[in-house]
């Protein structure tokens, strides 16, 4: 912004800027706002001061945390404990995997490597749903309906991950590893002592990729756990609002907590989780 | 590198879990889908059906319906979707005082699952909810945002951009900060206008990445399932019966595996094809 002169035309459109910052964040907190309000509402008041609309309508009158205390009498604290279990194994496990492969693919130079990156690029452009229903049938063949194995093996190998450790590796100067290498350290040295502590931003980047790709689920934990003795949680949350329709409240809370766990993790992490991401645009 | 003593087993031992994972569980998966379109199950019994899945979707209404309902939802929502993520991603980067605490707000939607932000927005949406009685103020009439023919299909792209536009700003934010500050110096000393620099500077620079974004949003929003199978499982009167939610009632509630997975590969198809194009045409575009 160029220096104004004028001191009132300056402050008008500092003013302006954050009117404007303020209506499109306002856009993006309203219904995660709107939902915690009406979580902590009684069930009978969630729809109160709304027609005709007043600003009470957005402030929890009468707060209370009834509505928390229902869902987990509702065995929803399981549901949460299960989708943790689940994206926790799939985020350490996909760390080490994909890592490993992202090494690989930047420190060597092998034959058919153009073609495997390629095609791991296509890989993650080609969203899970795509192959959701056949993958059903893959796992039909191992045997592995109902079991948790189905949710965490067929997600740790994950297309994007391996492109963010490559391309990360790619940048560190390969000076240190070939001074380590004449030093006589072993490679899986190298890539524990040098690139893994080197790489942390990346790793951030990477396991928030899993885990939310994990606490995301939908379509495949439906299709994979038919008899939902073992259920994640947004399935958890989609049966919850098919059985108990007008438990308004309950619902809220249901939706609040699914939304505030990633939330929680992504805040204080959201600069590696940015710029991590960020990268990945630019090169594909 | 040392050529002499590339370390082959590390190599494969590295690479292996990726590769086999990528292979079992997305390769496979794709190359089975082909091959269970030509199979009609009978009475329990597999029998190869040759083309017949597919030339049934030739003169299935509901398929071109369905196959309509999916371009004509593409068409709009991503580039709605790319617009407001870049204009987004243009607030994202400037640079005073309190913007960060803007920026964590822009980034809520990334931690609200497309399941949630659904049911959040199912019961906002709903004829006595919070979005008619805020537009009652102004005197509109409350409108059955999900039920109604002519609506549903809009309030779920509604829905879908709020919750996606966070993310495809970060990879814009990226390409925005690839882009060096003296080219914008340059613009200024010679007095171009704001809006003639993201037309001519920032817009044209970004191509590598709004490419990309481009890329994913469609094949994302093509085979979008959560929040029809959410909201209006297909209706009202198959408004929004697309065709990931057509082939996965096929599959599980009618048990026709064979057509579904016959609609998979149409889609995945489809897809490619447009994938393709996409990369033709804006990499090619006054590139070079």
């Amino acid at each position: 912004m160029s220096v104004s002169s004028n001191p009132v035309r300056h402050g008008l459109r500092l003013g302006a800027k954050h009117l404007v910052y303020a209506l499109v964040a306002f856009i993006f907190v309203l219904p995660l706002w709107w939902a915690v309000v009406s979580s902590l509402r009684p069930n009978a008041e969630v729809f109160a001061d709304i027609f005709p609309f007043t600003a009470k309508a957005l402030l929890p009158s009468p707060a209370s945390l009834e509505a928390y205390a229902g869902i987990f009498e509702r065995g929803f604290g399981m549901i949460i404990a299960n989708t943790l279990i689940v994206a926790l194994i799939t985020m350490a496990t996909g760390l080490v995997v994909n890592g490993a492969a992202g090494f690989a693919f930047a420190m060597f130079d092998f034959k058919g490597k153009k073609y495997i990156l390629t095609a791991i690029i296509i890989s993650f452009m080609l969203p899970f749903e795509a192959i959701a229903l056949p993958l059903y049938t893959v796992t039909q063949q191992l045997g592995w309906l109902d079991n948790i194995a189905a949710l965490i093996v067929p997600s740790v190998a994950n297309g994007l991950a391996v492109f963010l450790f490559y391309q990360f590796f790619s940048q560190v100067p390969k000076d240190y590893a070939e001074a380590a290498r004449l030093d006589g350290v072993s490679w899986i040295n190298i890539l524990l002592r040098i690139y893994v502590p080197l790489s942390m931003p990346t790793c951030i980047s990477a396991a928030l990729l899993l885990f939310i790709f994990q606490w995301e689920a939908f379509l495949w934990p439906l299709l994979a756990m038919p008899s939902q003795q073992f259920k994640v949680i947004q399935v958890g949350m989609a049966t919850f609002q098919q059985q108990y329709q007008t438990i308004w409240n309950q619902l809220f809370a249901v939706a609040v907590i699914t939304a505030l766990i990633p939330i929680a993790l992504l805040l204080p992490l959201q600069r590696y989780y940015v710029q991590g991401l960020a990268g990945a645009g630019i090169k594909g | 590198m040392t050529n002499s003593r590339t370390p082959v087993l590390l190599i494969a031992a590295l690479l292996a879990p990726a590769l086999i994972g990528l292979v079992v569980f997305r390769l496979y998966p794709i190359a089975l889908a082909a091959g269970d379109s030509f199979f009609n199950v009978f009475r329990g019994e597999r029998v190869f059906v040759g083309l017949d899945n597919y030339v049934a979707l030739l003169t299935d209404s509901i398929f071109w319906n369905s196959l309509r309902v999916t371009f004509w939802f593409n068409l709009l929502i991503n580039p709605i979707q790319i617009a407001l993520a870049l204009g987004l991603a243009l607030l994202y980067v400037q640079q005073f005082k309190g913007v960060t605490f803007y920026r964590i707000l822009f980034l809520i939607p990334i931690g609200v699952s497309l399941p949630t932000a659904v049911i959040i927005w199912r019961i906002m949406l709903s004829q006595d909810g919070l979005v008619n009685g805020v537009l009652g103020i102004a005197g509109v009439p409350a409108q059955p945002w999900l039920t109604a023919e002519s609506l549903a299909l809009y309030s779920i792209i509604a829905i879908a951009t709020w919750k996606g536009i966070s993310y495809w700003m970060i990879f814009i934010i990226g390409g925005l900060q690839n882009i060096s500050p003296e080219i914008y110096d340059a613009a200024k000393v010679d007095g171009v206008k704001p809006w003639q620099q993201l037309f001519y500077i920032t817009i044209p620079l970004l191509r590598p990445t709004l490419l990309f974004v481009l890329v994913a949003d469609v094949s994302i929003n093509f085979l979008l399932f959560a929040p029809i199978f959410m909201l209006t499982q297909g209706g009202p009167a198959d408004s929004t019966n697309v065709l990931m939610y057509e082939a996965y009632k096929s599959g599980f509630i009618f048990g026709d595996m064979g057509r579904a997975m016959a609609i998979i590969v149409v889609v995945v198809a489809i897809l490619l094809v447009i994938v393709g194009l996409q990369f033709r045409l804006l990499s090619g575009k006054g590139a070079r």
